[in-house]
């Protein structure tokens, strides 16, 4: 099997565990009932490593997955996570990631860019949603809690070894 | 020809790819969401409003906080005054400790006959939404165990049963509940002490209020920090007197021509474990309010037992 096509599956399970993981495990530390989103972070941390075509294509998967779980419509997380996976994966190779540092910046990014598509999705296809789309407390929460949770999930995603560094061209 | 189409194909992988997933993405929104904005002015508008909505959202934002440390100040000033109170209180309550433990007996002695009602279907929640930007509650029971879309939704948490939501999908075996701080959830409510009409709407907040909506400006005087809001049963989805919340703050603002009520839920979501699914059957049994006979004094918590049982 193709090496991107293993990063591919392999990530597209880390991403649905992590999905299931914020239905249930994480409601427990959920913050005045923001949960953060563990799967949005494993995706920058992919894309930014393994390029466009893992993140677009894992996002789009896990995102089909997490809609059949939810009330969201059918395409609206699979977008969603598409478009950052893509947009991320631009700069694989290209940014140097220290420990603590950028992978709070990226994900705190991530997590802004998130809300405004949401938004922008919501106000298109008229979805009804309770969250941030309005750019409230909830969504500030979310970026507090995903950016300090991201230096450590780097950490522990830069174990393994599926997730190494790709080259540069093959990004 | 082919050739060149294939180069292309080729050359831009990823853009074609992303292309595809966008487009596949887009029909599945468009296929799944019966509610898709059609009209190049709505979607226009649409777009705007979000980002106004952002901006509007944004400097609210600056200004509770200004708010919240003037009320903190006004807090502290209050706090001293309660703390006087507070003292005399406690003398009073020593007095009726003993009334408080016969009180919990007989409440304990309610909630088991209540747990006998015939047609409620009890349920443990299992997920909430994996994302923050949606707000449905998961259950472990489905169609195979009786339950069905619209089905109201009920909690006891302490000593009081509360309002959780009513059923929004139902699979073999797992549903999903539609929670009532949902914008998307409309209770038709009324005041318990006042008898006052209105529409109860959830903000989003699962650790928040919600709003009591349509109230007549008359009724101010007569609405009190604490009082009770109870279905009304108007409309038919859930049943007369299930307890929704207390009211916690009362705005009547000068442009409208009714009250909006915040009102705290009786369900502390985040504490959500159990749930009670209300049948038709149960839903019978869930006796109205008398009118001259309010369940609640104002800002005293009551037992909804209490009300059960009358």
């Amino acid at each position: 099997m193709n090496r991107d096509v293993r990063v591919t599956v392999f990530t597209t399970i880390t991403l649905i565990l992590c999905i299931l993981l914020q239905s249930t495990l994480l409601n427990r530390i959920a913050i005045r009932g923001v949960r953060p989103d563990l799967a949005l972070i494993v995706l920058v941390f992919v894309s930014m490593r393994r390029g466009s075509m893992v993140g677009q294509v894992s996002g789009f998967t896990a995102g089909i997955f997490e809609d059949l779980m939810n009330v969201s419509p059918l395409g609206f997380h699979s977008l969603l996570r598409t478009i950052i996976g893509y947009l991320y994966g631009i700069f694989a190779g290209n940014v140097f990631i220290d420990p603590f540092l950028m992978p709070m910046i990226l994900t705190v990014i991530a997590t802004i860019l998130k809300g405004v598509l949401a938004g922008i999705i919501s106000a298109i296809f008229g979805i009804a949603s309770s969250g941030f789309i309005t750019f409230t407390g909830r969504l500030w929460i979310e970026v507090a809690y995903n950016g300090v949770l991201a230096p450590f999930l780097f950490a522990l995603l830069g174990l393994f070894r599926i997730f190494k560094q790709a080259d540069k061209e093959a990004v | 020809m082919p050739g060149l189409f294939e180069g292309f194909i080729t050359r831009h992988r990823k853009g074609v790819t992303l292309a595809v997933l966008i487009v596949v993405s887009f029909a599945c929104l468009l296929v799944s969401n019966r509610a898709v904005v059609i009209k190049p002015k709505d979607v226009g508008l649409s777009f705007v409003g979000f980002f106004q909505k952002g901006f509007t959202g944004f400097f609210r934002w600056f200004g509770d906080t200004a708010g919240s440390i003037r009320q903190l100040n006004e807090a502290r000033e209050e706090l001293d005054a309660a703390q006087a109170r507070l003292q005399e209180m406690d003398r009073v309550t020593r007095e009726i400790v003993e009334l408080r433990r016969q009180n919990a007996t007989l409440r304990e002695q309610l909630d088991f006959a209540q747990s006998l009602l015939p047609d409620r279907i009890a349920a443990e929640v299992i997920a909430r939404d994996t994302d923050n930007l949606f707000s449905t509650i998961t259950i472990n029971k489905g169609s195979r165990q009786g339950i069905h879309p619209g089905m109201p939704v009920v909690a006891y948490q302490g000593d009081m049963e509360g309002l959780v939501g009513k059923v929004l999908s139902v699979g073999p075996g797992a549903s999903q509940v539609l929670p009532l701080y949902d914008p998307q959830c409309l209770v038709s409510a009324r005041l318990d002490s006042t008898r006052d009409e209105g529409l109860v709407k959830g903000e989003g907040k699962d650790h928040g209020t919600v709003l009591l909506q349509y109230v007549k400006k008359t009724a101010k005087d007569a609405i009190q920090y604490g009082d009770l809001v109870v279905t009304s049963g108007l409309g038919g989805v859930y049943p007369k007197g299930i307890n929704l919340g207390r009211v916690r703050e009362i705005k009547a603002l000068a442009y409208e021509t009714s009250l909006e009520i915040e009102v705290e839920p009786i369900v502390n979501f985040d504490r959500l474990e159990y749930v009670f699914l209300v049948g038709e059957e149960s839903s019978s049994l869930v006796p109205a309010a008398a009118p001259d006979m309010p369940k609640s004094q104002p800002a005293a918590p009551v037992p909804a037992q209490g009300a059960h049982a009358q």
